[in-house]
């Protein structure tokens, strides 16, 4: 179940992903959230640092580098909160299934790692709903550094944890940074009851695994028609050739 | 002296002790009058020979620019835009109030987290959740705040600029007339700050008088507050010759 803060149950379902660069959590993700449109679901995705109204500001202060580890913080927690408001609450509200990459427990472990205090950043996130299951991507550090390594030539400078001044090298302040992120991640396993999946797994084991523990939860929920169109198509002899620029086939693909 | 105390957590590595400045705030509501009086003081102040800096909510380099931009689409939720008004006070704490305080300057606000309280409560949001949130803040030398009733605030709005979507409350109050809601949503604001007056140690100023005697209050609260500060702007490195 997902619930809000006062325990109360939201008739929706939140499943979200967590865990550091490089642990292959979206790429989790993206395959669920196929997988449940296919299967007719609705479905409502949500991306941590994306919320249309916040993040220009955020991308301000990373650009010219002007974010102290307080205001990393808290304008992160407003992007949240906008995307909470605008885009999750709505459709948990609705009874749909609302899929995060990344939610309060990524703010959790870097906003901590930064110096923050634990408990300050836990309160300002006590309004979030509480996930109906939250994946941690439990990777070995070595094995993410080089996925990163393979698919980023460069690391900008908020990403690499250059502003903690671990180290001068941007590929060195990455590692000391994401092991220190994963410390705070193992020390949530137990403190929110975060499902482990272990990322070191081939990617098919992986999404069976994650498939088998969301199943049970789907009973009851939002169910769209997603090709409505179609029998029309059948009816009249029509090929739906523009229906692909309206979106009608949106998430499908 | 202005001693490094915060309301809440505080800032991450900022050390105990004394900053030499001064951090004086004025709030009030909207159309009391606060930013002639800051403008009024802070020429005062100067031509004294102290140094001062005045900031206001919405002024971050971070931030500002974003609320500002976000308010004209009414895109913010009641969460979203108490963070976001958190972001921008503490991006200017730390990059302009506590670097300026640190260097002996006297910083005068147009607002603080108050008219931030204020605001998120009024809209129904967890006292202990705002408090949290802004418990970054520093605590002021002192609180100035500007009272005026409904009665004469509204001639001063109808003046200067006429009733504004934010200051109306239009955002989520149930009435759809202007004047209504400001009516409403004003009068809530007050009672929220006369609320928060013993909580902060606000020092009450009668904002219904003339201008000039609110100055004449404003001046005598402050300068007591700047008694034994040292004159003069921040030494400047001398010039060799």
């Amino acid at each position: 179940m997902a619930k809000l803060p006062n325990g109360k149950q939201l008739p929706g379902k939140l499943f979200v992903v967590e865990g550091i660069d490089g642990s292959g959590k979206s790429t989790q993700l993206d395959l669920l959230r196929k997988w449940l449109i296919s299967e007719g679901y609705c479905v409502a995705f949500s991306e941590w640092n994306s919320s249309p109204v916040v993040r220009a500001t955020t991308r301000r202060g990373k650009k010219k580098q002007i974010l102290s580890p307080t205001t990393f913080s808290l304008i992160h927690a407003a992007d949240f909160a906008d995307r909470m408001e605008q885009q999750m609450l709505p459709a948990l509200k609705a009874g749909a299934i609302v899929l995060a990459d990344r939610y309060m427990y990524t703010a959790f472990g870097r906003d901590v790692v930064r110096g923050v205090h634990p408990q300050w950043v836990r309160k300002i996130y006590s309004f979030a709903v509480r996930p109906t299951v939250a994946f941690y991507f439990r990777v070995p550090l070595q094995e993410s550094i080089n996925r990163i390594a393979l698919g980023r030539p460069q690391l900008k400078y908020y990403e690499a944890g250059l502003d903690l001044g671990l180290s001068n090298d941007p590929f060195e302040s990455f590692r000391l940074f994401q092991k220190r992120i994963t410390r705070e991640y193992e020390k949530m396993v137990d403190e929110f009851g975060l499902t482990v999946i272990d990322a070191t797994l081939r990617l098919t084991e992986q999404q069976e695994m994650i498939r088998e523990i969301v199943v049970p939860h789907l009973k009851g929920v939002l169910k769209a028609e997603r090709s409505a169109w179609r029998d029309v198509l059948t009816k009249e002899q029509l090929y739906g050739r523009y229906l692909m620029d309206i979106g009608a086939e949106r998430g499908q693909k | 002296m202005t001693q490094v105390k915060f309301y809440g957590y505080g800032l991450p590595m900022m050390k105990k002790g004394e900053l030499p400045g001064r951090l004086i705030v004025l709030e009030g509501t909207d159309g009391v009058g606060r930013s002639t009086q800051v403008a009024l003081l802070r020429e005062w102040l100067e031509s004294s020979g102290y140094a001062v800096v005045s900031s206001g909510l919405k002024r971050s380099n971070l931030a500002g620019k974003g609320i500002s931009l976000a308010q004209e689409g009414h895109h913010l939720g009641d969460a979203t835009s108490c963070l976001f008004y958190a972001t921008d006070l503490a991006d200017r704490l730390e990059r302009e109030t506590i670097p300026a305080l640190r260097a002996g300057f006297v910083v005068l606000t147009d607002r603080y987290i108050y008219s931030v309280i204020a605001r998120a409560l009024v809209r129904g949001i967890a006292r202990k959740w705002v408090h949290n949130v802004l418990g970054f803040a520093l605590v002021p030398d002192k609180v100035f705040y500007l009272r005026a009733d409904l009665n004469h605030l509204i001639p001063r709005v109808l003046n200067a600029r006429g009733f504004n979507y934010w200051e109306s409350g239009m955002d989520f109050m149930s009435k759809r007339d202007y004047y209504d809601s400001y009516v409403e949503y004003q009068s809530q604001i007050i009672a929220q700050f006369d609320a928060m007056g013993d909580e902060f140690n606000f020092h009450l100023i009668d904002a219904t008088h003339s201008v000039h005697d609110v100055f004449v209050d404003l001046r005598n609260g402050i300068s007591k507050l700047i008694k034994g500060m040292r004159l003069g702007s921040p030494r400047m490195p001398k010039k060799k010759r």
